[in-house]
């Protein structure tokens, strides 16, 4: 447990980032992301705002794992080490569209809400 | 589908699935690592064992999964624990299966309703007075005495029947019934001696009882000069007719009478009382059938105002409530019972009231019989459920404070708090579970056992105690709770946030820094109790083991081994007179044939077997009694053979013999009863008058007898007694008693026996057959189940209690091996550190005996009446008790305290 205070992912919202930063273009062609990575980006590009748990990554992917929204492949990782690469499905790419949907109709109505007068 | 399919895949590979997992999270460590310090890392990376759980979580059927490695882990655990586990086990599953068996029993005798439709709208009539109602002649039945009515008795004249049956504005429909106890039943040639039951017309319709084919007695069935019909029990139809509707309108012999069967009652209707289920039943108005003189005895039964012998029951009319009825058949009863006076004294005297009871329970008086004795046995096994709950506390306690480090470890290395908790209970519900399920096969046969235990031979409890569900479910949920709330609450305690202390605890260190040495703790308020319950059972089984022993140490007068009985009724299977006569003296001389018999005769009771004949006697020359004093003997009719079977010696004169089974009527007497009426006189050749005042005094004395044991053995005082050959009034010589004297196990002649009899006879019976011994052994049923229910029961809390104690001291022992080893390195002697435990042994256990005997000192009143020559305080007994249990906690207590002193203070100081 960190000392610094960031904001939590609002729950729900994990397998959605998970899931768009592997639908990102040139991830399907170098073979996807491994876990490391998929945190990394994530906290990257939210500006450190965003950090993902480990303790919430893996059980997450697993679970995609089950749901079969992803498919996970053992190969070399840039510096040489054996890792899992994690590539979107079909069904994943059908989901993130759902996902993102939902979550977009969500904030626009709790936009509307904190904006009324 | 899918999902599925890839659930299933895992299972079958779920090895390289953890490696792959461990890998990937190194790899992610490893990554991370690069960009901060490893500990940092590891920090934020938080718990990789739980993260590996919850990742592995999402694949697997977890719950179920856990569960079975939850259970093996348990049983595991349970078997390295042998003796707790089976001590637990055992203890448990005693405490479960005696709770159940003697609860279903109750339940069967107390609380079970009567199977006919609104048993609530149904009511039974009783009578009681305060002293003696002048207006009761007599009574054929039963009467019994309690606090609030004084005298009651169920039995009414049978004109008190009619009167209120008449009167149709009353607010209940009244019928009457008498039972019959034994009827010699021929169906197809084939005899038998049954209960059964006398009914009026209207028993069958009031109790709203349909019949399953046929129809059932009505009205014009039970009047005078009706033809004799009987309706079978539906059970009975079945057995003896193979439910074959031919029977119907079939004849079968009821005391050599024929009567037409015209129905069979619906199924499961057994009667009015659960211990009297009557498989025939014939109409009132049938009993002069089997009488002598046919229209004495209707005279008798159905005119006579003042003899009181029908039951009754009504049936309240809609709207009607019980105290109102009661009030208005009261005022009924009374006018009856007013106008029923023959003389000014009967009526100014007292006057028999009527009262009502609730009859949905039925006939109570197995109620009155076993109410009590079942009430204490209650107490016994309700106490022996109780401490073997103690026991698994106690086990539950030490076992969580011995594992607290073990959970800690557990906890530390990232097992989930509740993942812990309910692996904890998982251990204690299979432990009661297992307990539960030894209960269930020791409830089913315990169950058989007391119906065995408490039915007296020759007279089985027709009873349906079947397994009461409800009983067992909550005993069961008493185990269960037991289990959960002593295996959760250290749980929750051994696993709260912080165990850092317990982490640190070294196994043999621990507690003993926190914890004085004798603050009373949970576990030793559990062993002390269990000691005091074990106490309180060892004394009541000091108090029935000695009540037996005194009761077998009475001397009885005559001698009780090797006595084969059984008993035949030849009158009610049609022999009369002389051919009664001729057929009793054939049968005696054939049984004296029997090789290894050595001596037969019959008589028309047996001694000791709570059977009473009471008759007024006449002295010639003795003043004149006062009129409420009249002098009395005991009676027995024998044959003139018994004395010598009973091995009853003859003080002065002679015994009876052949001849005076026709002479002149003679009769040998008692010293008991010299004593009473000829006081220091030689009565041989006086004679004496019997059964009336009135009668001549014809009877000569030929002999003195030894005095015996006449009704049971705990009579305050043997009446006098007289013995008369049986031959003497033949007309009312009803049943009688056959006893054989054998060499060896008379049981071993019983199919000789059976043979000579249905060969002399197939319509005459064989009932009751069994010994002597076992009918006196039968008087004091009540005491001798007591005492071994009982020490079984107290050996069994002994056991239990030094196991707990065992398990508690070994424990603490244990854990104090460091501080022993430290004591015994600075000089402590080995006597002083056996000492030191075994202090604690005798603190406990005597804590224990002091409450256990202030306990014992209070209720043993409860008891007072099942004793015999023994008081509820008897000292030799506390004492006994009190020494049994301090021997046992020593025994307990030598084997951890021995260990103790044997500790190597090197190896216990190098010891962790």
């Amino acid at each position: 447990m960190g000392t610094t205070t960031r904001p939590e992912i609002p729950p729900g919202t994990l397998y959605m980032l998970i899931l768009k930063s592997l639908a990102r273009t040139g991830v399907e062609e170098s073979g996807g992301m491994h876990g490391y990575g998929i945190a990394q980006h994530i906290q990257r590009i939210s500006g450190d705002i965003l950090q993902v748990e480990e303790g919430s990554l893996y059980p997450a992917l697993q679970r995609m794992l089950i749901k079969g929204w992803v498919v996970a492949e053992w190969k070399q990782s840039e510096n040489n080490r054996r890792a899992r690469f994690y590539r979107l499905t079909s069904d994943g790419h059908k989901q993130l569209a759902r996902e993102l949907q939902d979550y977009a109709h969500v904030a626009t109505a709790i936009g509307r809400v904190i904006e009324a007068v | 589908m899918t999902e599925l399919l890839r659930r299933l895949r895992f299972l079958f590979r779920r090895g390289a699935f953890e490696r792959e997992l461990e890998e990937e999270m190194q790899h992610h460590l490893a990554l991370k690592s690069e960009h901060s310090s490893r500990a940092e890392a590891a920090r934020q990376f938080g718990n990789i064992a739980l993260l590996k759980e919850n990742s592995r979580g999402m694949w697997t059927f977890t719950f179920l999964e856990q569960l079975a490695q939850d259970l093996r882990y348990g049983l595991r655990a349970m078997l390295a624990n042998k003796l707790f586990t089976g001590m637990a086990v055992l203890s448990l599953a005693l405490g479960i299966g005696a709770n159940t068996a003697i609860y279903s029993f109750m339940d069967a005798i107390l609380m079970s309703r009567l199977p006919v439709p609104h048993p609530e709208d149904l009511v039974i009539l009783h009578w009681s007075n305060r002293d003696r109602a002048p207006v009761v002649h007599g009574i054929n039945g039963s009467a019994w005495r309690d606090e609030k009515h004084g005298r009651i008795s169920p039995n009414f004249p049978h004109a008190a029947y009619e009167r209120l049956r008449e009167n149709r504005s009353l607010p209940a429909t009244v019928f009457a019934y008498a039972r019959a106890y034994e009827l010699n039943v021929v169906v197809r040639r084939q005899a038998e001696v049954l209960k059964g039951m006398y009914v009026s017309g209207g028993y069958y319709s009031g109790l709203g009882v349909t019949p399953a084919i046929g129809r059932l007695i009505a009205d014009e069935d039970d009047r005078a000069g009706a033809p004799a019909v009987a309706v079978l029990s539906y059970q009975f139809w079945q057995s003896r007719f193979g439910s074959r509707p031919d029977a119907i309108g079939s004849q079968v012999l009821i005391n050599n009478t024929p009567f037409t069967v015209i129905g069979v009652s619906a199924p499961g209707f057994f009667g009015v009382s659960a211990g009297h289920e009557a498989p025939v039943s014939i109409p009132l108005h049938a009993m002069p059938l089997f009488a002598p003189d046919r229209e004495m005895e209707a005279r008798y039964r159905f005119l006579d105002q003042n003899f009181y012998w029908v039951e009754m029951m009504g049936r309240l009319r809609p709207g009607a409530t019980l105290p109102a009825a009661e009030a208005v058949l009261r005022t009924a009863f009374h006018r009856f019972a007013l106008a029923s006076a023959t003389s000014e004294n009967e009526r100014t005297g007292e006057m028999p009231s009527l009262w009502l009871q609730e009859g949905r329970l039925g006939i109570d008086s197995l109620r009155r019989q076993y109410g009590k004795p079942l009430f204490v046995l209650m107490t016994m096994v309700g106490l022996i459920l109780a401490i073997a709950c103690a026991n698994i506390a106690n086990l539950l306690l030490s076992r969580a404070s011995a594992r607290r480090r073990e959970m800690a470890v557990r906890m530390s290395l990232g097992a989930g708090r509740w993942r812990v908790i309910r692996q904890l209970l998982t251990e204690s519900i299979l432990l009661s579970c297992t307990g539960g399920v030894l209960g269930l096969i020791v409830a089913v046969w315990g169950i058989r056992s007391i119906l065995w235990l408490l039915s007296p031979p020759g007279d089985e409890l027709t009873l349906h105690a079947g397994l009461n569900w409800t009983v067992l479910a909550f005993t069961l949920a008493l185990a269960l709770g037991t289990g959960v709330i002593f295996g959760l609450a250290p749980a929750l305690q051994a696993t709260g946030r912080d165990f850092t202390p317990a982490l640190k605890e070294t196994r043999s260190s621990a507690v003993s820094g926190h914890r004085k040495r004798f603050a009373p703790g949970l576990g030793h308020v559990l062993i002390i109790s269990q000691v005091a319950l074990s106490l309180v059972l060892a004394v009541a089984a000091g108090l029935f083991v000695r009540t037996l022993s005194r009761l077998n140490a009475i001397e009885l007068g005559f001698n009780r081994d090797n006595i084969l009985v059984f008993t035949l009724n030849a009158n009610q299977g049609g022999y009369k007179g002389e051919a009664l006569a001729a057929f009793y003296s054939r049968l005696t001389a054939r049984f004296r044939a029997i090789p290894g018999v050595q001596a037969a005769a019959l008589s028309d009771m047996l001694l000791v077997s709570y059977h009473w004949n009471d008759t007024t006697v006449t002295i010639p020359g003795a003043p004149a009694p006062a009129p409420d004093k009249k002098p009395n003997t005991a009676l027995i009719r024998v044959d003139p053979g018994f004395l010598a079977v009973m091995q009853i010696p003859v003080l002065v004169g002679r015994d009876l013999d052949a001849r005076d089974l026709r002479s002149p009527r003679v009769a040998v007497v008692t010293e008991q009863f010299v004593k009473k009426y000829f006081p220091g006189q030689n009565p041989v050749g006086r004679r004496i008058g019997l059964h009336d005042t009135k009668a001549p005094a014809d009877i000569q004395i030929i002999g003195v007898a030894k005095t015996t044991r006449y009704n049971s053995l705990k009579e305050e005082e043997t009446p006098p007694l007289v013995y008369i050959p049986y031959s003497q009034d033949m007309a009312d010589l009803g049943r009688v008693t056959f006893e054989l004297r054998t060499g060896t196990n008379p049981l071993k002649i019983s199919g000789i026996v059976r043979g000579i009899v249905h060969d002399a006879s197939p319509t005459v019976p064989i009932t009751g057959m069994t010994t002597q011994s076992a009918v006196i052994d039968q008087t004091i049923s009540e005491q001798r189940t007591f005492a071994n229910l009982c020490t079984g029961f107290a050996a069994l809390a002994l056991l239990i209690a030094c196991v707990g104690l065992y398990g508690t001291m070994a424990y603490s022992v244990a854990r104090r091996t460091n501080e022993i080893g430290i004591r015994m390195a600075l000089g402590a002697a080995r006597g002083g550190i056996v000492w030191m435990v075994f202090s604690q042994v005798t603190v406990l256990a005597a804590i224990g005996i002091a409450i256990g005997l202030g306990i014992a000192w209070q209720t043993g009143h409860f008891v007072a009446s099942f004793l015999y020559e023994v008081k509820p305080t008897d000292s030799l007994v506390m004492a006994g008790a009190a020494l049994a249990l301090i021997t046992a906690a020593a025994v307990a207590g030598f084997g951890p305290a021995w260990r103790a002193s044997r500790v190597d203070p090197m190896a216990a100081l190098r010891h962790e």
